[in-house]
């Protein structure tokens, strides 16, 4: 590097949360050196502190619960923890910019996309100490709008933020992040909250701009694949605390530390040696759903002209057998959600039919013998589980209710699931906010099991976890399922990680099942170009799986994409 | 969309305005006392009595009587007065206005105060800003609104600051006869002693009727600013370094407004409750003196009008919030 220092340089930086006068430390000795024109990547689960790392360096750590208890940071030589709060501002959006993780609720609802660049443009340009007029300000967000891939800017700053799709929101986030060529550009996770396909046209847009224009990087993820795709250079974070960090290839290929082999090791791999088959258990068909329809009618109102009803699920079947773990698999809005909760009888069908082990479940679902059947366990088990009740008194609702245990027999029930889910039996009487995000997520399956249901409807059940918590809760249904003898239908839209779990796995777009076959054969072969064009836009870990992708050209993506690329 | 969404609201509120009236009618009647002998007082003759119940139509049945007053207000005609044997109409045209200036006046000092102060309280949370506004907002909500005035006509008596009673002081001699309402019509026609005259009336009045709202307005404005502040939008323009003052005046505090602005509109109603009393001890020429006359003599007629009006008006009231709560919110407009 001819530079005679780096771009960003934080050297021992320890940072704490004070609450109730206590002080919490969670960043420790944190060491991060980023050259001019580096591509380097902060990775980290949930808490690792790499988000307040960012804050620090862009200058917004919640005041005043955040503590700077030491360390430096300096950015182009300059040390900005001892500047003045206006010289501070002064690097904001011009020097060093953001581009922010949740493309939603990055705007405020009620102001329009202009508005908020054009005010953001003008006191950057304030700051600078250049004054500029609305025309030339809009004419300078036009044609950075244009660059992040946005046709028509005109109509995207008359928008308010509700009526652009989340992908368009993500552009106009990066171009935010643009309009004065920052010397850093940090981003956010950018793209995590987005559908695949969407968040692989991020990534390429923002790897393209970042050539271009010869920007420095810096990437916060909890993603090791977008790290790839990204970056050159990588910093593993846990717990406050850089535990590793060298060259992206080499920290892939011998990572040194135990946490970083965990991590490497606990994302499901797409193509290769390392990828786990599944058998199919038997042949016996316990689920059929034959041309199933679900319609939404919007709600009528008095004297407002009807609306067009909304198709959720447009003619799907498919036949689930004894034993399968059946894979559904599909981005927002596709439908697998829907078909998921007609299935387990929560929610009537507009058309067709659904039938379990050859009987209706159109009059059957309102039996609670059938509750006993199939059960479901939700995506997310921070809103699934009541924060009032203990765990035993939420697993006791099952068994009161559809599995007419008798209380004096259902203490023992609450133990044998708590064990079945490799819970200790103490944890009966603790609350959900005791637990952590995996342990709550077993609970909501043991309470699914504790019908003794045949048949469990698994909806994103590891979609709100860390990846290293997703492997463990994965590994316990796998075992459930072998010693059960249970039938799981999966619905997913990381098909990373159907491609280890199912052995069946059918694929939804916009309400239709596109492709269905074995896992092996779909991933393989995929015949749908929907389908192709999903599995190109994973991102994996390996050269060799980026080449085992199937290939598909920009028209392809086009054609079935539409709606997302501009 | 907004506009099937305010035609909806339009029909509610007239539905709500015909049940008010159903239920006041009926209130009406079944109180004890004949309100012909009431106005015609002890000394009158069952024949005038009997005659004066024929006038009224009271000798019909209830529910032809309901009927014929529904009708007659469907064409203008509020009936007739007993107790000033005037056209309510005219009764109520005279008296309405000085009650709409002071609770309009005092809807402008609420939102005036309370929002500034419930955004600062806001910023400042946790601070003795906060705390001593959280004070007076507790004492404004939990002390009746006649109890602040007559304290503050107490305290403004040793002072002759304002004066105590009254609309407009006699020798300015100004009427208000473009709007009826003196602090408009005074500056309209350019009259500005008469509009500092009219000013120094209204304010105890409305200040002493404010009070409630101001409590409640700001400790809403209060919190709904805090919640946004909480938004991953506010610290997105924090990190492009817009200035605090643009992200709390403009997008934290339009995005907080909502909730403030809908309880303004249903504190619209307590406000007329509140007026009647606060008007009787700053004698101020409002509708509440002719209506507690009206309720005391059983003058029905008036006091169907009474209260269909003040209805009215908090009907009419929250239409305009909805309104402006849809003009806030484009999400409000796009789904209605």
């Amino acid at each position: 590097m001819a530079a005679p220092h780096p771009l960003l340089e934080i050297e021992s930086l320890n940072i704490g949360f004070a609450s109730y006068g206590q002080t919490t430390q969670v960043l420790h000795d944190v060491h991060l050196k980023v050259e001019a024109g580096q591509r380097a990547a902060v990775i980290g689960e949930s808490g690792s502190g790499k988000s307040v790392t960012m804050k620090a360096v862009i200058g917004t750590l919640p005041h005043p619960a955040a503590r700077v208890l030491g360390g430096s940071i300096r950015f182009d030589g300059q040390e900005l923890l001892s500047l003045s709060r206006r010289e501070r501002e002064r690097l904001k959006g011009t020097d060093i910019s953001i581009v922010h993780q949740d493309p939603l609720t990055s705007f405020n609802p009620v102001f329009t996309i202009g508005e908020h660049l054009d005010d953001v443009l003008k006191f950057a340009d304030r700051r600078l100490g250049t004054s500029s007029d609305a025309r030339s300000r809009r004419t300078r967000i036009e044609a950075t709008l244009r660059q992040a891939q946005l046709k028509e800017p005109e109509r995207v700053l008359r928008s308010y933020p509700f009526q652009l799709s989340g992908g368009m929101r993500q552009r106009v986030l990066i171009a935010m992040a643009l309009m004065h060529r920052p010397k850093l550009l940090i981003a956010d996770e950018p793209g995590t909250a987005l559908d695949v396909t969407t968040q692989d046209e991020i990534l390429r847009l923002l790897n393209q701009l970042v050539s271009e224009e010869q920007l420095t990087l810096l990437m916060v993820t909890h993603n090791l694949a977008v790290v790839r795709q990204t970056s050159d250079y990588v910093y593993v974070m846990q717990s406050g605390r850089i535990v590793e960090h060298g060259p992206v290839r080499e920290i892939f290929t011998a990572p040194r530390m135990p946490y970083t082999q965990r991590l490497l090791e606990a994302i499901p791999p797409l193509y290769g040696p390392k990828v786990q088959h599944r058998q199919a258990h038997s042949e016996t068909v316990v689920i059929t759903a034959n041309d199933v329809v679900k319609r939404f009618e919007a709600p009528r109102r008095f004297l407002e002209p009807a609306k067009a009803p909304v198709l959720a699920v447009r003619n799907a079947s498919l036949s689930i057998c004894k034993g399968d773990v059946f894979g559904i698999a599909g981005e927002s809005g596709s439908g697998k959600s829907t078909i998921a909760r007609m299935i387990v009888g929560l929610m009537p069908l507009s058309g067709g039919t659904i039938e379990i082990d050859g009987r209706s479940i159109a009059d059957w679902r309102k039996d609670p013998a059938f509750r006993r059947r199939i059960q479901i366990v939700y995506q997310n088990p921070a809103s699934s589980l009541n924060p009032r009740r203990t765990v035993a008194e939420t697993l006791a609702v099952p068994l009161a209710f559809a599995g007419a245990v008798p209380k004096d027999k259902r203490a023992e029930r609450i133990r044998e699931l708590l064990a079945l889910v490799e819970l200790p039996a103490n944890f009966a009487s603790r609350y959900p906010h005791q637990l952590s995000g995996g342990q709550k997520q077993r609970v909501a399956i043991a309470r699914a099991l504790a019908v003794d249901p045949e048949i469990v409807v698994l909806d994103e059940p590891t979609s709100s976890l860390d990846v290293s918590v997703q492997k463990t809760v994965i590994d316990l249904l796998l075992g459930l399922r072998d010693r059960l003898g249970l039938t799981y239908l999966f619905i997913s839209h990381d098909l990373s990680l159907m491609r280890n779990f199912c052995n069946r796995i059918a694929v939804m777009f916009r309400g239709e099942i596109c492709e269905q076959g074995p896992t092996d054969t779909v991933f393989d072969d995929p015949q749908h170009p929907y389908t192709r064009a999903l599995i190109a836009s994973i991102p994996v870990l390996t050269d060799a799986e980026e080449q085992a992708k199937p290939q598909v050209t920009l028209e392809e993506r086009r054609a079935v994409l539409a709606s997302t690329i501009q | 969309m907004i506009g099937y969404h305010l035609l909806r609201r339009t029909i509610g509120f007239a539905f709500i305005l015909l049940g008010l009236s159903v239920v006041i009618f009926t209130v009406a009647r079944v109180v004890p006392g004949d309100p012909a002998r009431m106005a015609l007082g002890p000394l009158a003759t069952n024949e005038q009595v009997a005659q004066l119940q024929e006038e009224m139509g009271f000798s019909k049945p209830a529910v032809v009587q309901y009927f014929d007053y529904i009708g007659g207000v469907l064409r203008g005609n509020l009936g007739k007065s007993l107790l000033t044997s005037r056209a309510v109409a005219d009764d109520i045209a005279q008296a309405l206005p000085a009650t709409l200036e002071l609770v309009l006046f005092t809807l402008f000092l609420i939102a005036v105060l309370a929002v500034p102060l419930g955004v600062l309280a806001a910023r400042r949370h946790n601070s003795w800003i906060d705390n001593a506004s959280r004070l007076v907002s507790l004492l404004g909500v939990v002390t009746p609104g006649f109890v602040f005035a007559i304290l503050l006509q107490l305290l403004v008596s040793h002072f002759h600051f304002f004066p105590l009673t009254g609309r407009l002081s006699t020798d300015i001699r100004f009427t208000p006869d473009i709007t009826h309402l003196a602090l408009v019509d005074s500056l309209l026609k350019g009259r500005f002693d008469a509009f500092a005259d009219a000013l120094s009336h209204i304010f105890l009045p409305a200040l002493a009727l404010s009070a409630a709202g101001i409590g409640q307005i700001m400790r809403i404005t209060r919190s709904s600013m805090l919640d946004v502040a909480r938004r991953d939008h506010v610290e997105t323009l924090r990190s492009f370094g817009v200035p605090d003052y643009v992200i709390t005046l403009k997008y934290m505090l339009r995005l907080a407004a909502v909730a403030p602005l809908t309880i303004l509109g249903l504190e619209f109603a307590s406000l007329i409750g509140n007026a009647f009393i606060v008007e009787m001890v700053f004698a101020w020429p409002g509708i509440a003196s002719y209506g507690l006359r009206a309720i005391l003599s059983k003058d029905i007629n008036a006091v169907m009008a009474v209260v269909l009006t003040s209805g009215l008006f908090f009907v009419v009231a929250n239409l305009i919030v909805d309104l402006l709560v849809g003009l806030i919110d484009p999400r409000l407009r796009a789904r209605g």
